[in-house]
């Protein structure tokens, strides 16, 4: 609840970030944080609205008002507590959820909502600096087992909420370490890769069974985990990247976003590298796609020492500020401006890319043209029309963030032979089950690209469906 | 509330141990900072003014008389279980039965003994809107497509705020489970414009002062420009906003309230509508006055009230001029009179036996009849109000109209409804049911930024729609626009729903319960047990009486006194020109002087005519309601003796009553005028040479009065003005007095018996200035009347002033001081500035 009036006169007030020219030169956390005190005054403010539109647009349905009244009356043991019930990894969400409670809070009309993202992480970072989050295994196991294939949000949060329930859980990563996206898609300076160990150790000593260097389906076949298993839940997320099959597209130089993170991560991680190493460093850096991916590379670029980087975007410059559009408390379709951006990026709009340009099989140009939109007025819907005026960028590097179109199907997905959706992803019904009884789908494998949030909602989901099933079939 | 149902079903002691238990654990973990017995104590006393507030809300001053008076309802519960263990309560739609109520016990127990690892309780959203909690009709999806729809102008978005209201997972109203017979699709350019569908739109009774100024100057120009009506609510109207603007938008209210407090309610006011409502309950606070803490009560709204800044404003349950339908009849009449062009209105609200207060209110001659439901209402109220208070519309609304129809009373009533209603949908089933005007207040709020924060009564509401202060109010983003838009979706939608059910007009389905059907839902087992017959009942009437109405009141106003004085006194109106004429009186003669006034009104405004410039004499005795509104520059003199209601609402005018002349009685020890005299008086003068009955001054808000003796109640919930009584009072003087000042006479030196001294304070004349004002008092009554007592007082002063206490509300005196101050400071500031 907060302090009803407290908002009259306590500001909205953000912890920040660190000082660019700092913060450029390594892989740390940007976003700093705010002492006890201020965290609680924040807290305050929030209003107990009779409608907490923020709690309505949690995808885990997150209990703001309360845990915030109790943050504010310094209970942050039971805030804590609180919160942990309806979110496995505030952790996470503390750190890198867009918090679409934030856009959707009441004093958000004013832009001055409550910092329930920051105060989410502090709750949670004080949760384990005062040793409240111990590992709770199971009081009794139900002598079931389930398998889950891949370790992201998805993955994890199933394994979670089984695992609290009983069921023997094994959690298969095809990479050499569990966190999935979490760990080598993010960038370091948003998420630190040790508040992913942490809470993994957490997990394993639950009971919960990671098993790397595994890939379904490759390295261990598909029948092996059915047979031992008495269900599977897909979480290996929708891998699949929009490619840009232009002109030009065999050049050197031209890489998928993530093959580009993924590989900083290994690096930091002291992973060895497999194939060639993708460097920015002393690069024309071109970053095709004004998506959140986008800005990662963007960050990361710099900090390996690119010379420029530029962003461009297909979609219009967003309105800043406000939306007609997206009026609150729907998501605000605004111009973002991440802390990669404010490193150094030149960032433009309503271009779509013509060819690439190169010179003995490498990438050294890049022609875009200026793009158009228009609205039929009758459909609502919007096609692009190049206008006709074209620009050459200098780029020795193209990093492809257009986003990711659905899973892989090839492989281990065909193998199964579950049905898919009209848009390519694992197709589910309402209880998160697919096509074949028994092999469940949860996070961006059933739902196409989307947050880390949605994916912990969906794993959550998806743990309750499994564990109706198993308990019918007994 | 569970203190209020087990009393009123008769407990006589309850033992809230769980409560206690709850207190000693909070204490012991240092939840609470005091110890166990104060902890208890306070919760106690919590409860105890939660009891008050419930019984007040009835009008019932004791435990005693709530104990066992079973004045609930079912919504529900089947008839077997009432009629076997709570015998006399009522329930119109069937219900549950004993089975039902097992199982669940049996089901809560299981869920509370479940686990090994109990929690504590969950918020289930029954207040405030939870996911997976209680259903709300009002949740983040409905509000958030009703703004942009409304606020992007777009009639498919509309429509999917529809989808979302109409189309719900679980029913919510008692209309959600009703659903049309047949349907016979017409072509929709068939079926009436929605400029004429529009017409019947009104906005609920929201008072300014209650929300902001901006929000309801909003609400009132997108009703004007519609062709709807928008509602003052209980507190006045500033009368700039009858003042026609440059624009040509107007922020007029067209429906002005007559509630309990009378709060603005001067000639200028009434004459300014279209329409005068007389508030006898609101859905969301049956019964129950209101109140307005002083500090909320800023310059312009104690302008607006006709108070000052800083008084407490306290509304009575009940309307001290209504304890009868022959009282609500007297009152209607009286409205008529003063503006004959606007049609009067009465709100009830909706609960068992409304259809025999309908009755009567038709037979009283309202032009229309609201019917209020309990969904909905004021953020404002106490939360037993809120969710346990009223009952809804769907019950109300048809028992009225079935009531109406077989007494033949329906044919020249209209009806309008309100209560949460939201879509098209909404409005068809209520019209089947028999409404013909359809009120909405929620939901226009909501189109105007509400986002039910349910802060209405902290004064924080950040979107600047339901507070006074000026930071917040800088944040209201609302525009009459948006609500044009919501009504013009509205009518659209209602045109569709006409078109699918094949009929052109909306009169058409007025009433006509037959078009609908019960349906069956299958989301809760106990749903089958509904039985909707009594709310779709249609009555059989041989002569087929009227369904809806066809022909309007017939008010007898036509030959009334005031109909030849204003034609007398047309000089007066016309050129200023001063007129006198004397009249004979009977007590048939009722409400003489408010046409008279409403005349003077709508030229002169509040302003008036100049002092004196319509004198009348009156022999004889006169009827209720003498000199009711009268107007400033009109002065009455009554010859005789005058029934009650005398005036009533006074404007400005003065009032002089004196025994005929010729009679040998000694004027002070007798009574001479009735009960309730000058009820919600704003300005003017009374001179009454004889004794009056009971609630002398009633809300009086700045009228002057003197009289030689009164009856019980003398000065209650008074606000302003000066009241001086040369003899004995009944008791309970000065109850509820926050404003104003009162003399009285104490030759017994016991006045402090009959004295309630819960908010004043009583002592002697002694400053000079008071003593001033009261010899002025006392002279003007002589002067006016020849009054003996009068003169007696005056020859021998010195001695009769120290006889005299005064009695001055604690508010007001503090008011009052602040104001000296003020005054001089200001002249000190001065003072220095001329050095």
């Amino acid at each position: 609840m907060g302090n009803p009036k407290a908002f009259l006169t306590i500001d909205r007030k953000e912890a920040g970030y660190r000082p660019v020219h700092e913060r450029k030169t390594d892989y740390g956390e940007v976003e700093q944080t705010l002492n006890n005190e201020d965290r609680m005054l924040q807290a305050s403010r929030c209003m107990d609205c009779g409608v907490p539109f923020c709690h309505w647009a949690c995808p885990l349905d997150n209990k703001m008002p309360e845990y915030n009244d109790l943050l504010y009356k310094g209970k942050w043991k039971q805030a804590w507590e609180l919160l942990a019930e309806t979110n496995d990894f505030p952790e996470f969400t503390g750190r890198i959820c867009p918090a679409l409670c934030e856009k959707s809070c009441v004093l958000n009309i004013q832009h001055s909502a409550i910092t329930i993202r920051e105060n989410e992480a502090s709750l949670t970072e004080r949760a384990f600096s005062e040793g409240w989050i111990r590992p709770k295994p199971p009081k009794k196991r139900t002598g079931k087992k389930v398998a889950i294939i891949g370790s992201g949000p998805a993955g994890l949060a199933v394994a979670n909420n089984l695992n609290q329930i009983g069921y023997e859980v094994t959690v298969y990563e095809k990479a050499p370490q569990s966190g999935g996206l979490l760990r080598f898609g993010i960038p370091n300076f948003k998420l630190n890769k040790n508040i992913i160990d942490r809470r993994l150790a957490l997990m394993e000593s639950e009971g919960v069974r990671f098993v790397n260097h595994a890939e379904i389906g490759r390295t261990i076949s598909f029948k092996e985990i059915q047979h031992s298993n008495d269900a599977i839940c897909l979480c290996i997320g929708a891998g699949k990247p929009r490619d840009l099959p232009v002109e030009g597209r065999e050049f050197a130089g031209i890489h998928f976003a993530l093959d580009f993170l993924v590989q900083q991560n290994y690096k930091l991680a002291g992973i060895p590298l497999v194939g060639e190493e993708l460097s920015a460093k002393g690069k024309h850096v071109l970053v095709i796609g004004g998506g959140d991916t986008g800005s990662d590379c963007v960050g990361t670029a710099n900090r390996q020492g690119a010379v420029q980087v530029t962003q461009i975007e297909l979609l219009p410059m967003p309105p800043t500020g406000e939306n007609p559009l997206t009026p609150w408390p729907y998501w605000p379709n605004v111009l973002k401006n991440s802390t990669s951006h404010e490193e150094g990026c030149e960032r433009y709009w309503s271009l779509t890319t013509k060819r690439f340009i190169g010179h003995d099989g490498r990438l050294k140009e890049v022609e875009i043209a200026e793009a158009e939109w228009v609205i039929d007025s009758a459909t609502g819907r919007a096609t692009m029309k190049e206008t006709g005026k074209t620009n050459i960028i200098k780029a020795d590097m193209v990093l492809l963030a257009m986003g990711f179109v659905y899973p892989e199907h090839e492989g281990l997905l065909d193998e199964i032979g579950v049905t898919y959706d009209n848009r390519g992803n694992i197709s589910t019904d309402s209880r998160q089950s697919s096509s074949i009884k028994g092999i469940f789908a949860a996070g961006d494998a059933a739902s196409g690209a989307s947050l880390v949030v949605r994916a912990m909602a969906s794993g959550k989901k998806a743990a309750q469906s499994i564990h109706s099933y198993l308990s019918e079939k007994s | 509330m569970h203190f209020a149902l087990l009393f009123g079903y008769g407990a006589s002691v309850i033992n809230p141990y769980m409560a206690f238990a709850v207190l000693s654990d909070l204490v012991k973990n240092k939840e609470i900072q005091s110890d166990y017995e104060t902890a208890e104590k306070n919760y106690i006393k919590s409860v105890n003014k939660g009891l008050l507030k419930v019984l007040s809300k009835m009008g019932i001053s004791t435990l005693r008389s709530y104990r066992g008076a079973q004045i609930f309802e079912a919504i529900g519960i089947s008839s077997n279980v009432l009629q076997r263990y709570f015998e006399g309560t009522t329930s119109k739609v069937e219900g549950i039965t004993l089975e039902d109520i097992a199982r669940d016990a049996i089901l809560m127990h299981k869920q509370g003994f479940a686990t090994d690892e109990p929690k504590g309780p969950v918020n289930e959203g029954i207040y405030t809107w939870r996911k997976n909690g209680e259903l709300h009709a009002w949740n983040p999806e409905t509000i958030a497509r009703l703004q942009i729809a409304t606020k992007t102008g777009s009639y498919d978005k509309y429509k999917e705020y529809v989808a979302a209201v109409d189309q719900k997972d679980h029913p919510i109203f008692l209309r959600d489970f009703l659903s049309y017979k047949a349907t016979k699709q017409i072509n929709i350019d068939k079926v009436e414009p929605a400029s004429e569908i529009m017409k019947r739109f009104v906005t609920g009774a929201m008072s300014y002062g209650s929300i902001s100024r901006e929000a309801h100057e909003a609400m009132a120009m997108a009703m004007n420009f519609i062709g709807g009506k928008s509602n003052t609510g209980e507190g006045g109207e500033d009368p700039e906003r009858y003042k026609p603007r440059a624009d040509g938008l107007s922020t007029r209210s067209a429906v002005k309230q007559v509630a309990s407090g009378r709060f603005g309610v001067t000639a200028e006011y009434l004459v300014n509508a279209d329409e005068i409502q007389i508030k006898v309950a609101q859905g969301a606070k049956p019964g129950e006055g209101g109140q307005l803490p002083g500090y909320k009560v800023d310059q312009v709204i104690a302008k607006t009230r006709h108070s000052i800044p800083g008084i407490s404003l306290i509304s009575p349950p009940p309307h001290h001029d209504i304890y009868s339908i022959e009282d609500l009849a007297q009152l209607i009449f009286d409205l008529k009179n003063v503006n004959p062009a606007a049609r009067i209105s009465v709100k009830l609200v909706s609960e068992s036996g409304v259809g025999t207060v309908a009755a009567g209110v038709a037979k009283a001659k309202a032009d229309m009849i609201l019917i209020s439901g309990c969904e909905g209402g004021t953020g404002a109220s106490p939360s037993s109000s809120i969710k346990h208070a009223g009952l809804p519309v769907e019950i109300g609304l048809a028992e009225t109209q079935q009531t109406l129809v077989m007494n033949g009373l329906r044919g020249q009533i209209r009806l309008q409804t309100d209560g949460q209603l939201k879509t098209g949908r909404d409005i068809v089933i209520s019209a089947m049911l028999g409404a013909e005007e359809f009120g909405f207040a929620t939901s226009a709020l909501i189109v105007l930024g509400c986002v039910m924060m349910r802060k209405c009564h902290l004064n924080t509401c950040p979107v600047g729609v339901a507070t006074q202060n000026e930071a917040l109010r800088k944040r209201f983003t609302g525009k009459y626009v948006y609500l044009v838009n919501f009504f013009n979706f509205l009518a659209e939608d209602v045109r569709e729903h006409l078109a699918a059910l094949g009929f052109t007009r909306l009169d058409d389905i007025v009433g006509r319960t037959d078009l609908l059907q019960f349906v069956q839902r299958s989301d809760n087992p106990k749903m089958k047990k509904l039985n909707f017959s009594k709310l779709l009942y249609m009555p059989e009437t041989e002569n087929r009486n009227a369904i809806r109405n066809i022909k309007p009141q017939i008010h007898e106003i036509q030959d009334v006194q005031d109909r030849t004085m204003i034609e007398l006194a047309m000089p007066a109106l016309e050129k200023q020109s001063p007129v006198q004429f004397t009249r004979d009186i009977r007590n048939t003669d009722r409400t003489v002087g408010a046409m008279l006034s409403g005349e003077i009104a709508k030229r002169y405004g509040n302003e008036g005519l100049p002092n004196d410039t319509i004198n009348c004499t009156f022999k004889g005795s006169a009827g209720q309601s003498f000199g009711a509104f009268l107007s400033k520059g009109v002065t009455f003199r009554l010859e005789g003796d005058s029934n009650d209601y005398l005036g009533k609402s006074l404007s400005g005018g003065r009032i002089i009553v004196v025994p005929p002349t010729g009679s040998n009685f000694a004027p002070e020890d007798n009574i001479i005028a009735g009960n309730t005299l000058m009820y919600g008086a704003t300005s003017g003068e009374v001179y009454i040479n004889g004794q009056v009955g009971e609630r002398f001054c009633v809300r009086n808000s700045g009228a002057i009065a003197v009289v030689e003796g009164a009856g019980d109640h003398c000065c209650e919930y008074m606000t302003g003005g000066r009241t001086v009584v040369l003899g004995k009072t009944g008791r309970n003087f000065a109850a509820g007095m926050s404003g104003g000042i009162a003399y009285v006479l104490d030759e017994g030196g016991n006045f402090d018996y009959f004295c309630n001294m819960q908010m004043v304070e009583l002592t002697l004349v002694e400053d000079m200035a008071d003593n001033r004002e009261l010899r002025n008092l006392i002279a003007a009554h002589f002067r006016y009347t020849q009054s003996p007592k009068a003169r007696h007082i005056l020859e021998n002063w010195n001695e009769y002033v120290e006889k005299f206490i005064r009695i001055i509300p604690i508010e007001y005196k503090k008011v009052l001081h602040d104001e000296k101050i003020e005054a001089v400071k200001k002249k000190i500031a001065q003072v220095e500035y001329d050095y």
